[in-house]
């Protein structure tokens, strides 16, 4: 996902794409990211729990552990919530 | 509340396609009628004053020239803006479409991330369309009465108005039209502005339940 994001929705964007354990390049790829943010981002996410680095064979993966469940269902219902209250938008 | 918001989600993306879809087709009709103006003025196939009952003054006709340039750069670069909101929600809206009903919490969540996050690059654009817009349906009306009519006569007791040409009437209901098209766009571009600059500040205002979440919440 590309576009001016909050960092709150990148957060979520990479825990949501780590639920299956993935490697570095794929992240930043995935959610556009340059690697010296990337790095701040997962590192952080690691630092608060939500993401595990699992090195297998040389090479590291990053998976969301349990604690990020209760995140993106926070996140999720707060961003869901947003069209559920009026005004919305009709013709 | 999955299905509400799935609901009203589909419901205004929907909307907001069909507004921008209207916004290009007349963004490419003010080109043309730009074009058509440059070429008229250029090649002097008309002496008609460009208000009727006025007089026809000298080098009005290399002004009203320049001034349909101005309206071509203009409508070029609008249509290009339009083209790059109108590509946005339409990759949304077909993604949301592949998804179907049973579509996960997940994936509706990543659509209006999405979606945020197109209005917030687009968010200047959709300013300055809903002003262009505004701006362009005025000028459509009166170059559509304008063009139609050949003695317009306000006195204090009312107003009494000749046209040109009767075969000038379908000429003029396409421009009035056209104008009303985009006023009516510029309306619904700014009501939908309005609906998401609440979201926005919504979101802000949630973003301190997502930073007590992270334990940045310093307070």
């Amino acid at each position: 996902m590309s576009g001016r994001r909050t960092i709150y929705e990148i957060y979520w964007e990479i825990l949501v794409y780590c639920r299956t354990p993935r490697p570095f390049t794929a992240i930043i790829n995935r959610c556009d990211l340059n690697s010296k943010t990337g790095q701040e981002y997962l590192e952080f996410l690691a630092g608060k729990g939500y993401l595990q680095a699992v090195t297998e064979e040389g090479k590291t993966r990053y998976g969301s552990t349990k604690e990020a469940g209760e995140y993106i269902a926070l996140f999720s219902s707060l961003y869901q919530e947003l069209f559920d209250n009026p005004p919305g938008f009709r013709l | 509340m999955h299905e509400q918001t799935l609901s009203q989600f589909g419901t205004e993306i929907r909307q907001f396609f069909l507004i921008s879809l209207l916004n290009l087709v007349f963004a490419a009709i003010a080109i043309a009628i730009g074009v058509q103006y440059i070429v008229t003025a250029i090649l002097g196939q008309t002496l008609d004053p460009v208000i009727p009952g006025f007089p026809v003054i000298p080098g009005m006709r290399m002004l009203s020239a320049a001034i349909a340039l101005c309206c071509f750069g203009l409508g070029i670069q609008w249509i290009l803006s339009t083209v790059r909101i109108f590509e946005g929600v339409v990759m949304i809206k077909d993604d949301l479409k592949k998804a179907g009903g049973a579509i996960t919490d997940t994936r509706l969540t990543c659509l209006i991330v999405r979606m945020l996050a197109h209005y917030r690059d687009n968010r200047r654009t959709i300013r300055t369309m809903i002003l262009v817009c505004t701006l362009g349906g005025v000028c459509f009306f009166v170059l559509g009465m304008a063009n139609s009519l050949k003695v317009l006569s306000i006195s204090s007791g009312g107003f009494a108005f000749t046209f040109d040409n009767l075969l000038l009437i379908p000429a003029m209901i396409l421009t009035l039209g056209i104008s009303l098209a985009s006023l009516l766009s510029s309306y619904y571009f700014s009501k939908f502005a309005r609906v998401w600059d609440q979201r926005l500040n919504a979101i802000g205002r949630s973003e301190c339940t997502l930073k007590q979440k992270l334990g940045l919440d310093e307070t």
